[in-house]
């Protein structure tokens, strides 16, 4: 091969590796975390619709995951702001029930930030 | 013919391989990162330590989450111990209640208090933690609050015995109140306060590279891996981020919210930041985010200077964040509109691309 093939296979691999790591990582979930205290409960796959029933320090909260979603569909806590969340649907995107302690954590092939400030 | 396709077989074949190969390479390179959350503060502590071994990590992290437990005992602004007890701080508000006998304080505490005066004067009083009486009288020392029926009388009554920073005189070890209606509640300092501490014993102990969030704020030392730590700013109103924004060493950020504690009476959202000029919540703003450069309490400013901007009115808050030496920071207002310094909108990425043009993105001139 001459430097020009060399050059080309060079400049192909670049490209191969650019498109293969900006197509490859998107915003789309693929999985659920779930999180009771401090570890990790359980991870489902966000496509099989599920309830998922979780106990935690207040008692059973019930979590909904259908069509790439995932929800706390009812908990034992007083103010009810992880069920006022709603849907989750992101990578990254995360409910979080203080009081009962679990959190859920919306996984993709990539993550967009390391850490949520709020 | 026949050689020319073989040739480009192996081309293709070569490609996919470098392309592979430079894709592994890059995973190698970037070092694991351990990652451990707990619920301390009645809040989530989420940590992540990069560039260590697993085992020590994790020692680490779990040194860090009974310091924080243990100072949690110490501030609480309403609990009593296991033994029936009230918390250091609890005692020391017990004392100022009942008339200005100085009582002893330890040194930890001292200093606390020596830094919350002087934040609460460079804030002028927008940042005030003596007004645990109103935010009682608002429902908000309780694990589980709700609606409270508003007691205008009594909210004016304490907001006029104007209890303040700069009732508690501190000597040497000892502190007492000349005002009896000061009562403590750092909510709006602890949180800060163990973020900066964390921090210094990470360095301690030789780590490079750490992300640490208490309760939302957060402050990063070294990067992950060959990148900077990035961090996601919550939407106010819906699940997720509206931004994200990279985090260099020693950086912190913060954000005071509407959405964190509050209650609905109506279609009224009252949240637990009150002005103490009103004794009232503050319903003119959703949410003020500070980004706070590498300083030694770094993570107290993170904490503590978004209070007297998410306070003042909108007129007033880019002073506000003058006076409190902040140049990076947004602000998003009760109809969801965002205003930006000049400085912070330079380091955002918007997860929405047509974020800025629906949300009449603003930039601040700090003057």
């Amino acid at each position: 091969m001459r430097t020009g093939d060399w050059l080309i296979l060079m400049m192909s691999a670049v490209a191969v590796f650019y498109l293969f790591h900006s197509l490859w990582s998107n915003t789309h979930a693929t999985k659920v975390q779930i999180r009771i205290g401090d570890h990790i409960h359980a991870t489902y796959d966000l496509h099989l619709t599920r309830h998922v029933k979780v106990h935690g320090t207040m008692g059973d909260a019930v979590i909904h995951i259908a069509d790439g979603k995932a929800r706390f569909a009812q908990s034992p806590c007083h103010n009810q702001y992880c069920v006022h969340q709603g849907w989750l649907s992101r990578s990254g995107q995360a409910a979080v029930c203080m009081p009962n302690q679990i959190s859920l954590e919306l996984i993709g092939d990539s993550k967009p930030f390391d850490t949520l400030n709020y | 013919m026949h050689i020319d396709i073989l040739k480009w077989r192996i081309h293709i074949l070569v490609i996919g391989l470098v392309g592979i190969a430079l894709f592994t390479l890059r995973n190698l390179i970037t070092p694991a990162v351990y990652h451990q959350q707990g619920y301390v503060f009645g809040t989530l502590v989420d940590i992540s330590i990069a560039g260590e071994n697993k085992d020590r990590a994790a020692s680490l992290i779990s040194h860090i989450l009974q310091d924080f437990q243990q100072l949690h005992q110490q501030l609480h602004a309403w609990k009593l111990d296991s033994q029936g007890n009230p918390s250091a701080l609890g005692e020391l508000n017990h004392a100022f209640a009942q008339g200005t006998e100085p009582v002893t304080v330890s040194p930890r505490l001292a200093e606390m208090l020596k830094q919350t005066q002087a934040f609460s004067y460079q804030s002028q009083g927008l940042f005030n933690p003596a007004i645990g009486h109103l935010i009682s009288t608002w429902g908000f020392h309780q694990d589980t609050f709700e609606p409270v029926a508003i007691d205008d009388k009594k909210i004016s009554t304490l907001v006029q015995a104007k209890p303040s920073m700069t009732d508690i005189v501190i000597q040497g070890r000892t502190a007492y109140s000349r005002n009896q209606q000061v009562k403590l509640d750092f909510g709006g300092y602890a949180k800060g306060y163990a973020l900066d501490e964390a921090a210094n014993y990470l360095r301690q102990q030789g780590i490079k590279h750490a992300l640490l969030n208490i309760g939302g704020n957060i402050l990063a030392l070294g990067q992950n891996g060959d990148k900077p730590w990035r961090v996601g700013i919550q939407h106010p109103r819906q699940p997720g981020a509206i931004a994200t924004l990279d985090l260099q060493d020693g950086w912190a950020i913060g954000t005071s919210g509407d959405y964190q504690r509050y209650f609905m009476l109506g279609d009224k959202r009252y949240c637990h930041i009150i002005d103490p000029r009103t004794g009232y919540p503050v319903q003119h703003t959703q949410a003020v985010t500070v980004l706070i450069p590498p300083q030694k309490y770094a993570g107290v400013l993170s904490d503590v200077a978004s209070k007297p901007i998410f306070i003042a009115a909108a007129p007033d808050k880019a002073q506000a964040a003058a006076n409190m030496g902040i140049t990076h920071f947004m602000v998003i207002d009760a109809n969801g509109g965002i205003s930006l310094s000049h400085a912070i909108s330079k380091k955002l990425t918007w997860l929405d691309a047509n974020f800025e043009k629906q949300h009449h993105v603003q930039i601040l001139e700090t003057r």
